[in-house]
């Protein structure tokens, strides 16, 4: 039979799906400047609970599409002003076939219908990046921010991300966990003994997978061999990670108290987006997808001072609302954080935020209940000119968020009209086929 | 797996020319001895080419000089071998080549595709159960022709990987205690039974939910709060047989993700719903404790939110003892955890060597980290043991027959057994027949068998697992619908009402099955044509019929003057609640300063408001709920149950409580007319006659199609004023019409059905047209027109050849993979078994698992590799 685990499939699913981390490569690990051209090398996606209320992202004196030049944001995403000439924003992208309200959890990032307990029908745009974008170590990496209580329970959790249909992608919440996943080799102390005995643990369990392997029929064997490889591949990415550790010490976050006796969960929530950008920096991931109320429909934000829970921040209206300015600014300064960060590093000619592209919307579309008939985005990047920037587009309602996700493949070199829609989905639900000319210049 | 020949290579033994006259002999899984040109050039001359040259090139095929088969003609090659092995080709007016040469020729393709393939992903289309009615029905089911020999038939020795159900059983079998089988409510979900899908269609596992007294918020909420992780294995098939054991391996992803959770099942085995809360207060018999010291605010979807009970309701296990202290456990402890959690998972106890690697695993790992982690990460590894995720049918210690084969004995032969029919580990008679020697013959196996079959007590959900694969009357939930095309059908497509009457709908299907198997005579024609129906109070608008225009017009304008006159009444009511509030506010105010009073008549108009609101409430629903377009079945019997998934939802979870009906006669006939089963093969704007057709010809008549031509563009015309039917009209062109006209006829009588499962009269305000046609079935008598599908339907049930191919189906179940001409008299034994004994699944299925072919392994290590020595040479050292 055939082995249906390829070795870069196998690395992609591994990385996409538990996040351990995991070796492809080579140098490449670490992308070499200017080695591709044209186009993301990288993309973040970050999905705000409740609904995103066009009305706090659309400055109030412009009508219709133009430029954002000469207009002042408004309060909500006020952070992002000095960065407004790589900002698009766009309305009028659809959801009606995602269910979205509450949240269309995969649906959001899959463009299908989901729903609470729903699992997922197909894979989702952040995984279909992940295996097309240059390679890294760890191509697919998903952290979601939520209340201490949540975080703390369940630290990890699948609601937005899938590698395929019932194949959901866990999100990494608690810091530690994902401090020792990430960085493990290079830590010290506790940290280091919890990477060690799980090294030592994978180690002993790809011997024993193999000893009980040999003398299998030879029909069996490749099939196997992909049980054996899994192991070995995650042994080997341990070891690919030691061979980049001066790398990755350059870009490990300090772990200090925030990590180990948070004061709120928003401290979590920063050094989760701390650990993101140091994947992104040094080269162990191309796609990090953020959760920020992990696609669900709570979501606590106390250390903004904001004492409401989850449920009933999303029952608010959004514009004008202090509290959501609290959250929307505070998203707003997470995106600036990725932004510097990115620009930090130099790539190519230019820095890492020049090859790199941010998605910000909701998993919720517009609101927490909703249709999905609007679908506010905000995109970060231009990608070398590649895609439009310093503009608001409002678009007629008729393509849904699809359409964008078919957008973000054709500039990753993906041929396709639709994406995740049939035939008969897409007659109804899309009124053109192909990218949105109006994102891509 | 046949051995492989160069066959277009080199011959040793060339055979006689197709159609040669010289007496030819066949044998089954023997290699082909003919080269290209001495046997598959001739046999393309004489049977294609005349057709498919380069002067007349039908279909644009031209064969003339398609040669070997390699890598670049391959596709070619796998059309030309499915036509051939459908009898497609050469078509009906033309000389068919001899039963011998057909066998051959596709037998010599698919080994060349083999051979050609085997670096380029190989060649596996054959093994397929898409593809395993190939194999001519009547070649299994009557005396095979001159020259064929059959040989004693075995199946592959293999490693079966456990599907995701298999492994939450296990799991579940972990931490939670599921209720035992209670004979007065049969239809409950029981220990042993498999775990059912959640409110949304998701395979879950539910940490502690039965421990759970209260919780804060609604249902969503509830499942924000409540800790589940998902099924993590892969399932990539969504039609049909979904287990063979060849489908899926374990990846590395998956791999990790069953450790992490591994360590959350083993805390919770330790500490119980201590591992779930925020606070250790909010485990208490007494709910208002904890209310002193909960956190203040909103706890709605927090772990604080819930309160669970004191009581001890997980299951105890060794673990327990070994995690009461802070002391290094004894070799003794670990060794009973050990032992306790490998068989739990492995379905068998370890050997002492396992168990010694496993312990000293363990040690390392507390060595490391200290002893709670170091336990819980140590033991962890045994949930990635082969044997864990891997079921191994290797036949490794019996002796060779005369024909190479070798006997399943003890632990394998007795897991067989056990997963033919269970998801749980073998019960205790199993297991001690399995120790002490007793599976080692057929006797042993029949025994066991016949034993397991008998007792209720012992659940057998593999069974019902067979009927979802053959029927795949499971997916209605899985298919998406437009919101406006669904309200079009009649029913509600407010939320996601629809998608929860679906997941509903799945479960009552599967009860009725159940209920007929309980009965075990003539099963498959019950199924097919019981007007019984295991029932929701929902499903009397599913099982309901849409009205006409004209009937929707006298029904709106009867709920109006109904509702006029409910409204009435109950606005009489509600005048009298607010007057008798108004009277209690105007007490309060003359009575101040006498507590008793005031608490009373506060009582008192609490009470009156909320029956101000229940009224408005029912209202409310009431106007919500007017069906009016649809005429409600009339649906009442019994009260029965179906097995549904643990509280997942809160108050939204689903509900057991069903009722045992009838439905209308000439609007239903059996499984093929429930909306679970129209809606799985209906689409998001209609119904799927193609897929129903598809079903029809594949499951009943044993019928072949083959794969749809790459350049077809398989697209409807988008007519909203058309019937299906009509829009249909492309299919019939030249170019697909060979193929739809297999499909087609048997998927359209369905269309007395609307895509929400609604039995109507009229489509587009014109009466429905429900016929259709059985064509090229097999079996002369069934073939012809059919009014529509009830008349279809009683065709079929009456067929013979339909029970032949249902058993064809069973085979693959029960021995998974599709059969062989050397299978021929296992089959037959069958469904002689289950044509003798009344229609009898239980024969059947008793009769197969003591088969040749379900009790022999024959072992092919040729080419095996030593594992541990394995070198990954795409993955060069750093």
């Amino acid at each position: 039979m055939k082995n249906p685990l390829d070795r870069r499939s196998a690395i992609r699913c591994l990385a996409a799906g538990a996040g351990a981390v995991f070796g492809a490569a080579t140098e490449s690990a670490i992308p070499a400047p200017g080695s591709t051209s044209g186009g993301p090398r990288r993309i973040i996606f970050f999905l705000q609970n409740q609904g995103f209320d066009p009305a706090t992202c659309v400055p109030a004196e412009m009508t219709g599409s133009g430029s954002l030049a000469g207009v002042k944001l408004p309060e909500p995403i006020q952070p992002l002003e000095a960065y407004k000439e790589r900002l698009h924003i766009i309305t009028g992208l659809h959801g009606l076939h995602t269910s979205p309200s509450h949240s269309a959890f995969f649906g959001a990032l899959g463009g299908y219908r989901g729903g609470d307990g729903v699992p997922p029908s197909a894979s989702t745009i952040d995984y279909e990046l992940s295996k097309v974008l240059p390679e890294t170590l760890l191509p697919h990496l998903c952290i979601g921010m939520d209340s201490m209580e949540n975080m703390t329970a369940k630290p990890t959790i699948a609601n937005l991300s899938a590698s395929g249909a019932g194949q959901p992608i866990f999100m990494h919440s608690n810091p530690n966990h994902l401090y020792q996943m990430l960085y493990g080799g290079i830590s010290e102390g506790e940290i280091r003994k919890q990477h060690e005995a799980r090294t030592g643990l994978f180690e002993r369990m790809e011997k024993l997978a193999a000893a009980k392997g040999n003398g299998l029929p030879a029909a069996e064997q490749p099939r196997y061999r992909g049980y054996v490889g899994g192991f070995h591949e995650i042994n080997d990415l341990r070891g690919r990670l030691g061979g980049v550790s001066e790398t990755l010490r350059k870009f490990a976050p300090a772990v200090d108290q925030r990590y180990t006796a948070p004061k709120f969960e928003t401290d979590w929530h920063d050094v989760l987006l701390d650990l993101g950008l140091s994947a992104l920096k040094s080269g162990l991931t191309s796609v990090l997808t953020i959760g920020s109320g992990r696609g669900e429909i709570f979501g606590s934000w106390k250390g903004l001072g904001i004492d409401q829970q989850g449920h009933n921040l999303g029952h608010m209206p959004q514009p004008d609302n202090p509290i959501w300015i609290k959250i929307r600014q505070y998203n707003s300064r997470m995106l600036v954080r990725l932004m510097e960060g990115l620009e930090s590093v130099p790539e190519g000619n230019g820095t890492m935020m020049d090859h790199t592209l941010i998605v910000y919307t909701s998993n919720n579309a517009d609101a927490q209940h909703t249709s999905g008939a609007n679908w506010p985005v905000m995109l970060l990047g231009h990608c070398g000119g590649v895609f439009k920037s310093g503009r608001l587009t409002r678009l007629d309602g008729k393509r849904p968020i699809n359409a964008l996700y078919t957008t973000l493949l054709r500039s990753a070199g993906v041929r396709l009209d639709h994406f995740n829609l049939s035939a008969p989905m897409a007659a109804k639900f899309d009124s053109a086929s192909g990218p949105l000319k109006e994102v891509l210049a | 797996m046949k051995p492989l020949r160069l066959a277009f290579a080199v011959a040793t033994l060339v055979l006689p020319g197709p159609g040669s006259g010289a007496e030819r002999t066949y044998t089954p899984g023997e290699p082909v001895r003919g080269t290209f040109d001495g046997f598959i050039q001739p046999f393309l001359d004489q049977h294609c080419l005349e057709c498919h040259d380069d002067s007349v090139a039908k279909a644009g095929l031209n064969l003339l000089d398609l040669g070997p088969v390699d890598e670049t003609n391959a596709a070619v090659w796998k059309s030309v071998w499915a036509q051939v092995s459908l009898r497609e080709m050469p078509p009906g007016k033309r000389p068919r080549p001899e039963v011998i040469d057909r066998l051959q020729f596709t037998d010599w393709v698919v080994d060349a595709l083999q051979e050609a393939m085997k670096d380029k992903g190989g060649f596996q289309a054959h093994l397929d159960p898409k593809k395993a009615n190939f194999l001519e029905h009547d070649l299994l089911f009557r005396d095979p022709p001159a020259g064929i020999h059959l040989k004693p038939t075995s199946s592959p020795a293999r490693l079966w990987r456990v599907t995701p159900q298999e492994h939450i059983t296990r799991l579940n079998e972990l931490i939670n205690v599921e209720p035992p089988y209670n004979p007065a409510k049969p239809g409950l979900r029981t220990h042993g039974d498999a775990v059912p899908t959640n409110h949304g269609g998701e395979l879950k596992l539910y940490f502690g939910t039965d421990n759970i007294l209260r919780w804060e918020g609604g249902t969503v909420a509830y499942a924000t709060a409540v800790k589940s992780v998902p099924a993590v294995l892969s399932l990539a098939r969504k039609h049909g047989l979904k287990n063979y054991p060849g489908f899926y391996s374990v990846n590395s992803a998956e791999a990790t993700q069953i450790l992490g959770k591994a360590e959350d099942i083993l805390q919770y085995m330790a500490s119980g719903p201590l591992s779930l809360v925020g606070m250790p207060e909010q485990i208490t018999d007494d709910p208002r404790t904890y209310d002193k010291v909960k956190p203040p605010g909103d706890l709605r979807g927090l772990p604080t939110a819930i309160v669970y009970s004191t009581k001890f309701l997980r299951p105890a296990t060794p673990l327990l003892n070994l995690m009461k202290d802070d002391a290094l456990p004894s070799d003794e402890a670990l060794r009973a955890t050990v032992d306790h959690l490998f068989e739990a998972l492995a379905f068998r106890p370890p050997s002492t060597e396992e168990a010694d690697e496993y312990i000293q695993l363990v040690r390392e790992s507390i060595a490391k980290i200290g002893k709670t982690e170091g336990v819980f990460l140590g033991l962890s590894a045994i949930f990635l043991d082969r044997d864990a995720l891997f079921r191994p049918e290797l036949a490794e210690t019996g002796e060779p027959d005369a024909h190479g084969r070798v006997m399943l004995r003890d632990w394998e032969l007795g897991l067989a057994v056990n997963h033919a029919l269970r998801y749980l580990k073998p019960d205790p008679a199993l297991r001690a027949a399995i120790v002490g020697g007793k599976m080692r013959t057929r006797e042993d196996v029949e025994r066991e068998v016949t034993r397991m079959l008998r007792d209720d007590t012992i659940r057998k959900p593999r069974i019902l697992q067979f009927f979802r694969d053959y029927f795949d009357h499971d997916l209605a939930g899985t298919i998406c619908k437009d919101n406006r095309a669904l309200a079009a059908t009649g029913i509600t497509a407010r939320g996601d009402d629809h998608y929860l009457a679906m997941f509903d709908a799945a479960a009552s299907t599967d009860r009725l099955i159940e209920i007929i198997l309980k009965n075990d005579r003539e099963v498959l024609k019950e199924l097919l044509t019981t007007r019984q129906v295991v029932a929701t109070e929902t499903d009397r608008i599913y099982f309901g019929r849409k009205r006409t225009a004209q009937e929707t017009k006298v029904a709106a304008a009867e709920h109006a003057k109904a509702e006029a006159a409910t409204t009435a009444e109950e606005e009489a009511a509600l005048s009298k609640i607010r007057a008798e509030i108004a009277s209690i506010q105007i007490r309060s105010q003359e009575t101040p300063g006498e507590p008793a009073t005031a608490k009373s008549l506060d009582r008192r108009a609490k009470a009156l408001d909320a029956e101000m609101k229940r009224i408005l409430q029912q209202r409310k629903r009431r106007q919500q709920n007017a069906a009016l377009e649809v005429a409600p079945a009339s649906l009442s019997g019994p009260p029965t149950e179906a097995r549904v998934s643990r509280p997942s939802f809160g108050s939204g979870s689903m509900k057991p409580e069903r009722i045992l009906a009838t439905v209308p006669e000439g609007e239903r006939l059996g499984i093929l007319t429930h909306p679970s089963w129209l809606v799985s093969h209906s689409d998001a704007m209609d119904n799927h006659a193609i897929r129903r057709g598809i079903w029809i010809r594949e499951r009943l008549l044993g019928g072949g199609i083959p794969d749809v031509p790459i350049t077809v563009d398989a697209k409807l015309p988008d007519e909203p004023h058309n019937t299906l039917r009509e829009r249909m009209r492309v299919t019939r062109e030249n170019y697909c019409w060979s193929c739809h006209e297999k499909m087609d006829p048997l998927g359209l009588p369905f269309e007395i059905y609307n895509h929400a499962g609604l039995y109507r009269t009229t489509e587009l305000d014109k009466p429905v047209d429900g016929r259709g046609e059985i064509k090229d079935s097999g079996d002369p008598a069934l073939d012809g027109p059919v009014a529509n599908a009830i008349e279809m339907i009683q065709k079929l049930a009456a067929s013979e050849r339909v029970e032949q191919v249902f058993v064809r189906h069973a085979f693959r179940f029960w021995m998974g993979r599709n059969e062989t001409l050397n299978d021929a008299p296992v089959l037959q034994a069958a469904h002689r078994a289950y044509r003798d004994n009344g229609g009898s699944l239980n024969a059947l299925i008793t009769s197969l698992l003591t088969s040749d072919a379900f009790l022999y392994r024959v072992v092919d290590r040729k080419g095996s590799t030593d594992l541990t020595a394995l070198r990954f040479p795409e993955c060069a050292d750093p």
